[in-house]
């Protein structure tokens, strides 16, 4: 086994010179004068399906339409009164499986990528990946234009765990053909709530 | 003449369709990649603010892996430190035997690679599934990736369709890659269920906080460790920075010099086990990158953030493929690498280097990657590595070169050479006619020419 006092003092030893961080004062990121219009075009490009709604309570009749063959729902979220699963009381993340669309919410969107912060609120973090399709609720006001601002603003919860997620899963490793579904979901629909 | 890559590119080449959809396939992703850079006013600076953050980092690594393997333990998980590839095998499965592990479902990792752990684990009756797409294809395959970030490249769908239909069962003949993505789809869905443990590697580790970052597409790492509740991840020591400040800079870059996509589609923050009775451990990995750090002329290869964009803009790894390099990652970084590694071992790849230097041109870390394998190259003689037969001409050139009689004699030698037989010319003894003909000498050379004009203008 090694051990970190070895490794740690190894390392000490093979430091020549202490080199200073540099400010990104001077770095004059893009900033979108409507992050809000161009995170829907980057989200689009991402492979997403970009929805507006007033409020959560609208979420449930957008999925109906957006997945209108879809059986199980699942979701932890109080407003999606649709949901058959609930993530935070099923006794296994295996039982997610075969889960149609599952709902969560996000809590910051990047318009320069398309990533929606989601932090685990629920108990079984799969429903994020395991359905065929998700969906993401997204407060409107919350979408800046680039990655520092949005590293300046999120926090992994007490869960433990939070992820950015730009678009349905995606790969090109069969002759590089870019093919959307690959792990996780297969498709993604962002419904931004435009009075949060 | 040849080195073990020239050898091997020899081979490579041989089918000369293939090279060439190799070489277009790559430079589609590097002009993928330009698109991105150019997209962003601010590109240049970005490259030139991770280069400083790596260099500062790796220059105070003994106090940010400290930050981090506290932050990590506060939080919950629990960190292991692995002294080498020996040492780094026992430890993960050291935690699967006390699991009592028969499954591992994994994402990718260059550095379970770089220990050969799979196979370490399989021979201790573990089984070990590949959940990336192109890993899990080379994996049925019995290969070895081709590339850092699209290891399985190198097959058509064809190959994949043939491979699919003895392994999982697919459709015979049924080559489309919508198809054939499904399938693994389905097949890797039941490994994720019935998996005991998942293991990651890390792009990030982050000081600040603990936590590991591992990006995806596919979102296979989230899947492998989204149901098993007992959680791997590996990351070598030099792949901590300090904080999200820094994390913003590597994530704009990242994605964007590999694939040419904005971000990956996913950014995953794992900071501790799953809620419920799951378990996160860390394993730090040295295995040689501390005395690296040590080299004064190549501590930089420690700035690396494994994004392939070398690769996939190298002339060479275009039109030789991931194969011809006898390290396990190839190109300029592997090139590097590899000598870092083992000098004696892998110098038969630093040929494999046209000094173009467009890798530095690519590398969203700057690193001089171009201008090392220049410097390796000045260091195989004294190593011993330096081929026999070209250091002999260099010896007999020095002098004639150094000598203005023998120089005017050799060059008023040299029409002779057209009269020889062209077997003997062309033949295998000369290297400089191998794949192309001897040229043909002028009567007089050119010094001598010049004079003539020199004084004719004069004359005038």
């Amino acid at each position: 086994m090694g051990n970190r006092k070895d490794i740690i003092e190894r390392c000490r030893e093979a430091i020549a010179e202490r080199l200073p961080r540099p400010s990104l004062d001077d770095l004059r990121p893009t900033v979108y004068a409507d992050p809000l219009e161009q995170f829907k075009i980057t989200s689009t490009a991402m492979g997403s399906r970009v929805e507006t709604a007033a409020s959560a309570s609208e979420a449930d009749a957008i999925i109906r339409r957006a997945y209108p063959d879809a059986q199980l729902i699942a979701s932890a979220l109080p407003e999606i009164t649709i949901a058959t699963r609930n993530p935070d009381t099923v006794e296994s993340a295996q039982a997610l499986n075969g889960t149609d669309v599952g709902v969560v919410r996000g809590t910051l969107g990047v318009a320069e990528n398309g990533c929606i912060w989601v932090p685990q609120t629920m108990k079984e973090r799969d429903v994020c990946f395991i359905s065929e399709n998700l969906v993401v609720l997204l407060p409107a006001s919350c979408v800046v234009s680039n990655m520092h601002e949005a590293y300046a603003r999120v926090k992994v919860p007490e869960s433990g765990y939070a992820t950015f997620i730009a678009g349905p899963s995606k790969t090109a490793d069969i002759a590089q053909v870019l093919v959307t579904g690959a792990q996780a979901a297969r498709t993604m629909t962002v419904i931004l709530l435009e009075n949060e | 003449m040849s080195t073990s890559h020239s050898r091997a590119a020899g081979k490579f080449l041989e089918d000369s369709g293939y090279a060439k959809w190799h070489d277009n396939t790559f430079w589609g992703v590097r002009a993928k990649r330009d698109t991105m850079a150019f997209g962003l006013d601010e590109w240049e600076r970005l490259r030139e603010k991770a280069s400083e953050i790596k260099q500062h980092t790796l220059t105070h690594i003994d106090r940010y892996l400290e930050q981090f393997a506290d932050a990590a333990e506060r939080n919950g998980a629990i960190v292991h430190w692995a002294e080498d590839a020996d040492d780094f095998n026992r430890i993960v499965y050291g935690i699967l035997a006390e699991h009592d592990v028969k499954k591992l479902v994994k994402s990718k990792s260059m550095l379970t690679e770089e220990c050969e752990m799979n196979p370490y684990l399989e021979e201790r009756g573990i089984e070990v599934v590949e959940t990336d797409l192109g890993e899990r294809i080379i994996q049925l395959k019995g290969q070895h990736p081709s590339h850092i970030v699209m290891p399985a490249t190198h097959l058509s769908n064809r190959d994949v369709c043939e491979l699919f239909e003895k392994e999982l069962g697919t459709e015979p003949g049924n080559d489309d890659p919508v198809y054939l993505t499904y399938q693994a789809r389905l097949s890797l869905r039941n490994e994720f269920l019935t998996a005991d443990a998942g293991m990651t590697g890390a792009n990030f580790g982050v000081a600040s906080t603990g936590e590991i970052v591992v990006c995806t597409n596919e979102g296979n790492a989230d899947m492998s460790t989204s149901v098993p509740k007992l959680q791997i991840s590996a990351i070598g020591l030099e792949k901590i920075i300090p904080d999200y400040e820094a994390l913003s800079v590597f994530t704009r870059l990242l994605a964007r010099s590999a694939t040419g996509q904005p971000s990956t589609v996913f950014t995953s923050h794992f900071a501790k086990g799953r809620p419920g009775g799951g378990k996160l451990h860390i394993v730090i990995v040295d295995n040689g990158r501390s005395h690296w750090l040590a080299d004064p002329d190549h501590w930089q290869m420690l700035r690396c953030i494994r994004c392939g964009a070398c690769m996939n803009t190298c002339p060479v790894y275009r039109w030789s493929g991931g194969y011809s390099y006898s390290y396990f990652i190839p190109g300029p970084l592997g090139v590097n690498l590899g000598m870092l590694r083992d000098p004696h071992r892998y110098s038969g790849n630093v040929s494999a280097c046209t000094l173009c230097l467009s890798c530095q041109c690519v590398c969203p870390v700057k690193i001089k990657l171009g201008d090392q394998i220049y410097q390796w190259r000045q260091k195989l003689d004294d190593m011993g590595e330096a081929n026999k037969e070209k250091k002999r001409m260099c010896m007999a050139m020095e002098k004639v070169m150094g000598s203005v009689s023998l120089y005017n004699k050799a060059t008023s030698m040299l029409r002779y050479v057209n009269s020889l037989p062209s077997a003997m010319v062309n033949g295998s003894l000369n290297p400089w006619a191998y794949g192309h003909k001897m040229m043909k000498f002028p009567k007089r050379p050119f010094h001598e020419m010049i004079k003539d004009v020199e004084k004719g203008s004069t004359d005038k």
